[in-house]
Parts: structure tokens; C-alpha cells; sequence
């Protein structure tokens, strides 16, 4: 038996779990027009573990990185579910570099 | 020499999560008897749990990819019981043409037959005021 498949997808899970936790907490205190920056950190993981000879390192930096790019894309609804009250809302939040300009960009949703 | 086995559990986990959010949200939407796709999910996951446990021999990658896929697929079979009750606070779209949601709509007062979420960002919370009138338009 091969349990490297199992142990990766319990792992993976964690790192899924981790997702929905920073994504609350993220909107909540930086806000949704983080995005471009979140998405670009999790292409750059994925690329990253192309590099990494060890399987698990590998592995795990490639889930960690599409972990991040699916979280990029959950921010605008997360930031509308805190506006309805679903969530704590934090009026003032800490925008990111040129987020005039990202503000008129269409932020991905799926 | 580069090594794809972060590429094909990048993929995987992308892939997974899509499927746990975006046809868990569908088939809750559309399905009357939630148990017959969650079994399907479990059996599904369990199938490809065992079958990453057999792959010695073979590529890691078959392996990673069957695991990750295996183990979101439990999961949703889980998380379509907790889309109903998404539905049920008014948290997600009744379907009014779903005898299961129709009765939910019946049965909850805080479910309604519109998406919450289907709005752009304000940057402000909304009033008490503010989400009753939503909610009277959407109904």
C-alpha cells in the first residue's frame, strides 16, 4: 500500500480548511482589493514547486498555491457577506498598493 | 529537472474545491433526494482513496491526484447537507421549483428564493432597514 496519496489529500484538506480562515480574516482587516496580489502569490507557489525536487514539498507548495489562487477569487464575495452582516465588518481596512487602480478592474468569482 | 507533482496537486485542489463549490451549489439547488448525489460523492471519494492506497509502483502523481480528489469528494458529500442548511437560514437561493426547497421556503422564514450575494461591494454594511427591503424585493 501507498499511503502518500491519502496522507497528501488529508494534508491538502488542512490547507483548504486554512483557506476559508484567512479569507474571513483577510477581507475582514485588508479587504477584497487584494486579489491581484493574492492570485500572483498563488501562481508563483504553484511555479515554485515545479523547482522542488522532494515529492511532499512539492506537493504541498502546489495545493498551498492553488489554495491561494481560489482564495483570491472568494474575497469579493466574502466582502459582500460582511456588508450583510454575515460576518464581522471592519470599516477601515489596511488597501493594498495601487488599489485605485485595481478597484476598476472586474475581480474574478466563481 | 522540474517536478510536476506540485502542478497536478495545484490542479487537483483547484479542481476540487470548484467542484465542492460550484456543484455542490447546483446539484443542492436542483436535486429532490440529497442522499442519492451524496452517496455518489462518497462512494466517488472512498474510490479514489483507495485506489491513491494501490497506486505503489506507479507515478506519484497518480497517487497525489487521487487523493486530493478522493478526499474533497468526502467532503462534499458532507457539504450538500451543509448547503441545505445554508438554504434553510437564507444564507443560499431557495429553488421554489424543488419540492424539497419549496417546502424549506414553507417550512424557514429566513429563506428566500434570491442570492444574497449576487451584488457587487459597497465598502459599507448594510442597515436593518437596508436588508429588509432586499429581502422584500426578492421575495
Amino acid at each position: 500500500m501507498n499511503p502518500f496519496g491519502l496522507l497528501l489529500g488529508a494534508a491538502t484538506l488542512l490547507i483548504i480548511g486554512l483557506g476559508f480562515v484567512w479569507v474571513i480574516r483577510g477581507e475582514r482587516y485588508f479587504g477584497r482589493l487584494w486579489w491581484p496580489y493574492v492570485m500572483t502569490a498563488g501562481l508563483v507557489c504553484i511555479l515554485l514547486s515545479l523547482l522542488l525536487p522532494n515529492d511532499w514539498l512539492s506537493a504541498l507548495l502546489g495545493a498551498f498555491g492553488a489554495s491561494l489562487a481560489w482564495g483570491s477569487t472568494e474575497l469579493k464575495s466574502q466582502a459582500v457577506r460582511a456588508e450583510l452582516g454575515w460576518y464581522p465588518f471592519e470599516e477601515k481596512k489596511f488597501f493594498p498598493p495601487f488599489a485605485s487602480v485595481i478597484k476598476k478592474w472586474k475581480a474574478p468569482s466563481l | 529537472m522540474l517536478n510536476w507533482i506540485g502542478l497536478v496537486a495545484a490542479f487537483c485542489t483547484f479542481l476540487g474545491v470548484w467542484l465542492g463549490h460550484v456543484s455542490v451549489r447546483w446539484i443542492e439547488r436542483q436535486v429532490a433526494r440529497l442522499w442519492i448525489p451524496s452517496a455518489g460523492f462518497a462512494a466517488l471519494g472512498l474510490g479514489l482513496e483507495f485506489a491513491s492506497l494501490w497506486t505503489f509502483g506507479l507515478s506519484p502523481l497518480i497517487a497525489a491526484g487521487c487523493g486530493i480528489l478522493g478526499v474533497t469528494l468526502l467532503v462534499d458529500s458532507h457539504e450538500l447537507f451543509r448547503q441545505q442548511e445554508r438554504v434553510r437560514r437564507g444564507r443560499a437561493s431557495a429553488n421554489p421549483h424543488n419540492p424539497r426547497h419549496a417546502r424549506i421556503l414553507a417550512e424557514h422564514p429566513d429563506a428566500v428564493p434570491f442570492d444574497w450575494l449576487d451584488r457587487e461591494p459597497r465598502g459599507q454594511a448594510y442597515s436593518a432597514e437596508e436588508l429588509r427591503l432586499i429581502r422584500e424585493a426578492g421575495r
